[in-house]
């Protein structure tokens, strides 16, 4: 089986974290993964750094490189295997061309000078939670309405029971056998009337 | 009761479509992303099947939304 060699138009998307580390290398890695499939790569530069339209896997900014090779279709999809599974590359795109442009082919392999690329950082995340009442249980919901309504009331700590002290406990004893002896023969009483009928 | 409205043509372009030319290809999308169709661009089949294609690469890439 023949392989054809075409001219493609890629498209690289990569990761801002690994692009601070160091823009060269990150531009060499994608190089040497398409040559190591036996791709030429003619251009290889900055198209641009810029926000993205959605969210991919948690990165909101990403360093676009446009590259121009020329190598077969098995070359092009084996390079691109290893580009999703390891290295600083997140998304590719892959065109078949008729040619490379010559404005195109003026890039080369572009250097950056310092300064030239300035990646901002990345802002945290705002987690929004919608909590809906629905979702909550209904012992949380009527709680926090109970709460709700009386968060204008003082709220007084109950008070913590204290240990009696002995003066207290036998006082405490005497007055149950007070009461104990007062009570008994209250219960042992009879009606007399109903004795004097019979 | 209904009213016929002709809807305004945005007319082709200059050159060809590009992916990356975003500036270009969202004339011919509404508000929530969503292509015109060739009522409306007043393309060709060619040119129309340019637009869709430069439209989801662009979408892919993320130059572009893929909804509103």
């Amino acid at each position: 089986m023949t392989e054809i060699k075409h001219t493609y138009q890629a498209m690289f998307l990569l990761d801002n974290q690994e692009v601070r580390k160091g823009y060269a290398e990150a531009r060499d890695w994608v190089r040497s993964t398409l040559e190591k499939h036996g791709a030429e790569v003619s251009v290889l530069r900055l198209w641009a750094e810029q926000e993205l339209a959605y969210p991919i896997g948690g990165r909101h900014r990403a360093t676009y490189l446009l590259g121009w090779i020329s190598g077969t279709g098995q070359s092009v999809n084996e390079a691109k295997r290893e580009m999703y599974l390891v290295g600083p590359v997140f998304r590719v795109l892959f065109l078949k061309a008729e040619s490379i442009p010559e404005e195109e082919l003026a890039y080369g392999i572009q250097d950056l000078k310092e300064g030239e690329l300035v990646i901002p950082e990345d802002l945290p995340e705002e987690e929004e939670e919608e909590v809906y009442a629905e979702d909550l249980e209904p012992n949380v919901a009527e709680g926090e309405e109970a709460a709700a309504e009386g968060s204008s009331e003082e709220v007084t700590e109950p008070e913590t029971p204290t240990e009696p002290t002995e003066e207290a406990q036998e006082a405490a004893a005497k007055s149950d056998g007070a009461e104990a002896a007062e009570e008994e023969p209250g219960e042992d009483v009879k009606p007399e009337e109903e004795s004097s009928n019979v | 009761m209904f009213e016929n409205v002709e809807p305004e043509i945005v007319g082709p372009p200059k050159g060809e479509f590009d992916y990356k030319d975003v500036e270009t290809f969202t004339r011919y999308l509404d508000a929530n992303g969503r292509l015109y169709s060739r009522k409306r661009t007043g393309l060709d089949a060619q040119g129309q099947r340019q637009l869709k294609k430069s439209v989801k690469f662009a979408r892919f890439l993320a130059l572009i939304p893929y909804g509103a």
